[in-house]
């Protein structure tokens, strides 16, 4: 993305200075080349927090791979029930295109009936771009993660549920569910099913390393579920197990041990050199002996 | 002959360079002192401030003093290589340079060595080099072979000097210190010039030189293969360790007509260094110079041919940047002395001494243009940095650590000298004894 940025320069900058000047007569034709994309997601994080986050780029009509971000628009975020409109935040958008607002755990949101929250993003245009808006509507999903020892056996437990406005939790069924373990780079999946009535339960591998504590971080991960959106859990449980990596290193040259070859070459040589310096030594005392002997007889 | 009276004699001519000091040879220790004075307070100023008063940076590491040491190194490898083929020639002329050539081999191995500690940014971690080696690394190799080539030129050179020590241990009427005679009579280890003793010295001294022409073909190739076994552009060659070897003979031959020269100049030693060795010494120069034209071309012709990116930069930086330089070096540097030892009529002493100069000169541009250019055009191109971070520069510091090694170099000949004769007696004696029995055997034959 940043690549691009710079690679278009020109594009880059007249898209901004589309956003931020009225005047714009002279470069209509440029944008009209391109499509603009403007997306909202919405992720339930770990700390229950909602994520809401757009993604304005203009893509290429001709060129799919010529993608321009736009830069500082202005995204506003509301939560909307029939006619009733609640500005949640607004954000302008970062070099890269992307806006991120994050309502807090104890956020109201207006719902309808079947506890719909429906989120939209709007830009509000120029006079070059034009208005957009993007909708999204999740259910208010809740994600307990348990990490317990039961009878000795590592199991990780998962319950589902959204709550009513009674405030009564409904499990919730047939919800795919991802886990994973955060790796050094990536998170690393370790299982994957179906939340039946509500819960979920497998047992944890028992084969993964852990950070230098032994710690492993588990996700529990609901992704672009129809109803429910991308959903986020995690939890910390001292499981890892550490594997002492037993590796029969050769003689390389790479290694730590050089090649028995490189070792007998050397030795050779050197005794070769060293050995004829310890005769020509024993040979000048030799000399010596001699010399003090002629000295006594004198 | 009486072999007593000789020696006599031969210490009574050969005594005023060692009993007396003339004002101009004062003169120069005191120069030379300075000269290393101003060097030693430079290495203070780097070792307490570190590279950053040197032009060496991240990007090229290396400057003038890893030059200084291949070139100091080369003169002595060429030195062992000489001296240990000298030995195997008979005739009289061999003694009059050959300790000439000990003497430059065993300088320049010491103070050579001295330039790659230099190199180093943190002198307090070299013991690592001997606590952590890596034996696969060839500046492991490096440190291994210049430690037992310099032991060895040391036993060399020393079991040239023991007869002649013996010769000033027993002369009474030498008017040195005591001192000195005391330090004679220590190292001439009781040496009376028995049969036994002679024929022992001669078989240790035979071996010895044989092993020191091993040791340094040895000891430089692994130093060529310090560069040639990186992937650097410029340095990853297969003929890098032979190349060396050449351009060492070259600086060597070059380096020891410039000392015969002034050395035959200062002490009036027409007698004993002749026109002869300088002719040899020439048509010596001559043959490796063409070797060493042959190399360089050989080089940078595949360089050019085979066209590799990396080359083709290093070559441009070469015939832009460092244009008069690569012609003063690789053109100049060979072709002016190849062109003067190739006309017998240009064969003069004086002629010969400066197309060792303009070889030596060139040779040392030449490693210069072997380690800055590389450095400078790596694989990854440097981005984002200040231009004297990229392009190296020798500073003050560097060109007074530069200078004040040749100041050493000079001012230890000149100790040497002072205390034994340039020209070994004993080798005169010996030559003289073999031609006396020679003699004696055509007489008898005859008879």
């Amino acid at each position: 993305m940043e690549r691009n940025l710079f690679k278009y320069p020109f594009i880059t900058s007249f898209v901004i200075v589309l956003l931020l000047s009225n005047i714009s007569f002279a470069q209509e034709n440029d944008v009209t080349n391109y499509r603009m994309g403007f997306n909202l997601t919405t992720v339930k994080q770990p700390d229950n927090s909602r994520l809401l986050e757009v993604t304005f780029i203009a893509t290429n009509k001709k060129d799919r791979k010529d993608k321009v971000p736009v830069f500082n628009a202005e995204i506003k975020f509301f939560n909307i029930l029939d006619e009733e409109e609640e500005l949640l935040g607004t954000v302008n958008t970062s070099k890269e295109g992307i806006a991120k607002l994050i309502l807090p755990e104890n956020q109201n949101y207006l719902t309808d009936e079947e506890g719909n929250i429906n989120l939209t993003a709007l830009f509000g245009g120029t006079n070059s771009l034009e208005e957009e808006t993007a909708e999204i509507s999740v259910k208010d999903l809740h994600l307990e993660l348990n990490l317990t020892e039961i009878d000795s056996v590592k199991t990780v437990l998962v319950s589902a549920f959204t709550i009513d406005k009674l405030g009564e939790k409904n499990p919730v069924e047939d919800v795919e569910i991802n886990f994973y373990v955060q790796a050094m780079l990536s998170k690393m999946k370790i299982d994957e099913g179906l939340i039946s009535d509500g819960v979920y339960e497998f047992n944890f591998p028992t084969d993964i390393p852990g950070n230098i504590n032994d710690n492993l971080l588990v996700f529990a991960m609901v992704v672009d579920h129809d109803e429910y959106g991308d959903v986020t859990q995690s939890e910390t449980a001292k499981w890892g197990v550490f594997h002492k990596h037993i590796m029969k290193e050769e003689n390389s040259l790479w290694s730590a041990v050089a090649p028995l070859w490189m070792y007998t070459v050397l030795t050779i040589m050197l005794v070769g050199v060293w050995a004829n310096y310890v005769y020509t030594i024993i040979n000048l005392i030799k000399i010596k002996k001699e010399g003090d002997e002629i000295k006594l007889k004198l | 002959m009486d072999i007593n009276k000789r020696k006599r004699e031969l210490v009574k001519e050969f005594s005023p360079m060692l009993e007396k000091t003339s004002f101009v040879s004062k003169l120069w220790i005191v120069i030379l002192i300075a000269i290393l004075s101003v060097g030693l307070y430079a290495f203070y100023l780097q070792f307490m401030n570190g590279h950053k008063i040197t032009g060496m940076r991240d990007n090229v590491v290396w400057g003038i003093y890893i030059i200084n040491f291949i070139f100091f190194v080369g003169i002595s490898y060429s030195g062992a290589f000489i001296t240990g083929v000298l030995h195997f020639f008979k005739g009289s002329w061999k003694y009059a340079i050959a300790r000439i050539i000990k003497i430059i081999t065993v300088l320049s191995l010491i103070i050579g060595p001295i330039f790659i500690l230099l190199c180093i940014g943190r002198l307090d971690r070299l013991h690592y080099l001997f606590i952590y080696p890596r034996i696969q690394s060839p500046i492991t190799w490096d440190i291994i072979a210049i430690m037992t080539d310099l032991i060895g030129c040391f036993i060399y050179l020393y079991l040239t000097f023991i007869p002649d020590f013996a010769i000033l241990r027993d002369s009474e009427n030498l008017k040195v210190p005591n001192w000195q005679k005391k330090v004679y009579k220590v190292l001439a280890i009781g040496y009376q010039d028995t049969t036994t003793q002679r024929e022992r010295l001669h078989k240790i001294t035979e071996i010895m030189s044989v092993m020191i022409i091993a040791m340094a073909i040895v000891a430089y190739t692994v130093l060529a293969w310090i560069f040639s076994l990186t992937l650097q552009p410029g340095w990853n060659s297969t003929i890098f360790a032979p190349y060396f070897i050449i351009a060492g003979l070259y600086s060597g031959v070059g380096v020891i007509i410039i000392s015969m020269y002034l050395i035959r100049k200062t002490f009036k030693l027409e007698r004993y260094i002749r026109k002869i060795h300088f002719i040899g010494a020439g048509i010596v120069l001559l043959i490796i110079s063409i070797l060493f034209g042959y190399f360089t071309f050989s080089e940078y012709f595949a360089k050019w041919f085979s066209h590799k990116t990396n080359d083709v930069e290093l070559l441009d930086t070469l015939f832009s940047r460092y244009f008069w330089e690569f012609i003063l070096a690789n053109y100049i540097g060979v072709l002016v002395p190849i062109a003067i030892l190739f006309f017998k009529k240009l064969r003069t002493i004086k002629s010969i001494t400066f197309a060792a100069v303009i070889a030596v000169l060139g040779l040392w541009l030449n490693r210069y243009l072997i380690v800055i250019p590389t450095l400078e055009t790596p694989y990854i191109p440097i981005q984002d940095t200040r231009p004297e971070f990229i392009f190296y520069t020798a500073t003050w510091i560097e060109y007074a650590l530069s200078f004040a090694g040749i100041a050493a170099f000079i001012l230890f000949f000149k100790l040497i000298m002072k205390f034994v004769p340039i020209i070994p007696m004993s080798g005169i004696i010996d030559q003289e004894r073999c031609e006396e029995k020679r003699r004696k055997n055509t007489t008898e034959q005859v008879q």
